[in-house]
């Protein structure tokens, strides 16, 4: 997994029809040195600075948005969690390897 | 796997079902020499690390295993889980 904020979002027409509806997002992650130590960072208060890596197409079951600190999973594990969302007989067959799983509250990073 | 060091904790409770109950650190990569590469990880956490120990982060089915043994783990939702906490490497 890893941490990343949300940029922007991706649409399109012709899709899978196995996960109909399932939004996808742009995720920019965070690199180390984008994270000041000490304070802790909260999603609101943006304490980090603006992250520096490549984009990452990720699907969404939360609703987030851009500005939204995330933490986004790959493979497998991406693909349990949009199964949550679906109808029971898709379950984890769906086309997706990138899946926002969480939605940041607090990171705390210590001196 | 990957070495790392752990530099944070994340909390956030909008979250996928599957995450629920599991603690996530923040691990920064380090490269053969030791060096940080600026990459940086989510990890499930069951060996109770801290901020400044080294760690090994499996990732796959192998972080899956980190959580609860296979062959029946597909149901975890899992991608990086620290696998030891490093005491040397040379």
């Amino acid at each position: 997994m890893f941490l990343g904020r949300v940029a922007g979002t991706v649409w399109s027409t012709v899709k899978w029809p196995q996960a109909q509806g399932v939004k996808l997002l742009l995720v920019r992650p965070y690199r180390v040195g984008d994270l000041p130590p000490g304070a802790a960072a909260g999603a609101a208060g943006g304490a980090p600075s603006e992250p520096t890596d490549d984009l990452v197409v990720c699907a969404d079951i939360l609703d987030a948005g851009p500005g939204d600190d995330v933490i986004v999973a790959f493979g497998h594990a991406a693909r349990v969690a949009v199964s949550e969302k679906l109808p029971p007989g898709s379950k984890t067959s769906v086309p997706i390897d990138a899946a926002v799983v969480a939605v940041v509250d607090r990171v705390e990073i210590p001196r | 796997m990957i070495r790392g060091t752990v530099i944070g904790q994340v909390w956030a409770t909008r979250k996928a079902r599957g995450l629920d109950g599991q603690t996530l650190l923040l691990v920064a990569a380090r490269d053969a020499d030791g060096r940080a590469t600026g990459r940086l990880v989510v990890a499930s956490d069951t060996l109770d690390a801290r901020a400044g120990e080294d760690v090994t982060v499996a990732f796959g089915s192998g972080a899956r295993n980190v959580l609860r043994p296979g062959p029946d783990n597909r149901d975890l939702l899992c991608d990086a889980a620290i696998a030891a906490i490093v005491e040397g490497a040379g």
